[in-house]
């Protein structure tokens, strides 16, 4: 457990070794969670734990403004995240190249940093997300007014709370009151935007998970039409929140794409082999 | 009063002056904590929290004793609705078996 300056903003950030192997010479996955009311738990209580014993070095971090890392009042845009991202593991020290593992914002952060230092991306596994394209950023300013409009209301939490309990209710009450005391809402799309042209030259293989029901349902197939290295996976019966409703799923799918591409498996057998397993 | 009885007396208060820290830096005092004690409703934790939580107690007990794989094969209702009698019946089982 820890706190560390990262982008001039204390982070928290936990980490587990590889079990069973040298920490050293095993692969590094890093878990980067979705904006709201999402933290490293989504993770570190999920899948954090079964990962490393498969021998793969974990890291996952509070997204500024999120779980107990700092929450300056400005200094949201999407650049900020990526700068977040980049500082942390420099002042970690993790010289990677390491794996990227983000949930819905989390994917597009670890898009934002593939695109600007690739040399130290192993791979992308983007759950239930996208990379920062202008088509994003337009869905991104529409489901911010909806976000606000939606969280301006008592009628929402009382919803919630019928539909999915007083636990669910608090949690959103909390992050409404931590988006509106800082500027995440009017600001987090903004920043450098990728084009068509640099998402297709991308080295960096991705995987690309989607719950049959979320929200890239309509089109599941569009990353990979848009990228030159990514196969996508539907996980039937699931919607946006894939992670922890079907952590499961998701795990068999992560570590043996995290050890075959660590060992040099070329990156479409190492979607086979992940594809298999859950089949 | 057996070991074992004694044992469950012990890991209780450690993991509930592991909980009194966590709230106390959440600004809550003066909490009752007993085995039936909901982490959700009573204490209203959040899952970060339960981070907070599993790497004190992984601090305090070590590689036997890990909450977090423990965590990771239930689901999130499961999680949810977690009691501290069921985190002590956790640890006096990982130390038995550690033990043994």
């Amino acid at each position: 457990m820890g706190k560390i300056l990262a982008n001039g903003n204390n982070t928290h950030y936990q980490r587990m070794d590889a079990k069973g192997v040298d920490p050293a010479a095993a692969p590094t996955v890093v878990f980067i969670h979705g904006l709201g009311t999402d933290s490293l738990a989504s993770f570190y209580l999920t899948l954090a734990a079964p990962v490393a014993a498969a021998g793969i070095n974990v890291l996952a971090y509070d997204l500024r403004g999120h779980g107990r890392s700092e929450c300056p009042d400005t200094g949201y845009t999407f650049q900020h995240f990526v700068g977040d991202l980049g500082a942390l593991l420099d002042v970690l020290e993790i010289e990677g190249p390491v794996h990227l593992v983000g949930n819905s914002f989390g994917g597009t952060v670890a898009f934002g940093h593939a695109l600007a230092r690739p040399e130290q991306v192993a791979s992308i596994v983007s759950i239930e997300s996208e990379p920062p394209t202008q088509p994003w950023a337009d869905r991104m300013v529409q489901a911010m007014d909806y976000m606000a409009e939606q969280l301006s209301s008592e009628q929402t939490f009382l919803d919630l709370e019928a539909q999915n309990g007083a636990h669910h209710a608090k949690l959103a009450r909390k992050a409404a009151a931590k988006l509106f005391a800082t500027t995440m809402i009017s600001e987090v799309w903004h920043g450098r935007l990728t084009s068509a042209e640099e998402l297709r030259s991308l080295p960096t293989p991705v995987l690309h998970i989607l719950g049959g029901e979320g929200l890239q349902g309509g089109d599941p197939h569009a990353l990979e039409r848009a990228l030159s290295h990514c196969r996508t996976v539907v996980i039937p019966g699931q919607d946006h929140s894939v992670l922890v409703d079907a952590h499961r799923k998701v795990r068999e799918l992560l570590i043996p794409w995290v050890r075959g591409i660590h060992t040099d498996v070329p990156w479409i057998d190492a979607v086979a082999e992940a594809r298999a397993l859950i089949a | 009063m057996t070991t074992t009885e004694a044992s469950r007396d012990v890991v209780f208060a450690e993991i509930a002056g592991m909980l009194r820290t966590v709230l106390a830096e959440l600004g809550v005092d003066d909490v009752e904590i007993d085995e039936g004690t909901s982490f959700n409703e009573d204490l209203e934790l959040e899952s970060i929290d339960l981070v907070t939580l599993t790497a004190l107690i992984s601090e305090r007990w070590g590689e036997p004793v890990n909450l977090a794989e423990f965590l990771a094969d239930k689901d999130l209702d499961e999680v949810i609705a977690l009691k501290v009698g069921d985190l002590v019946d956790f640890v006096v089982t990982a130390l038995a078996r550690a033990g043994g």
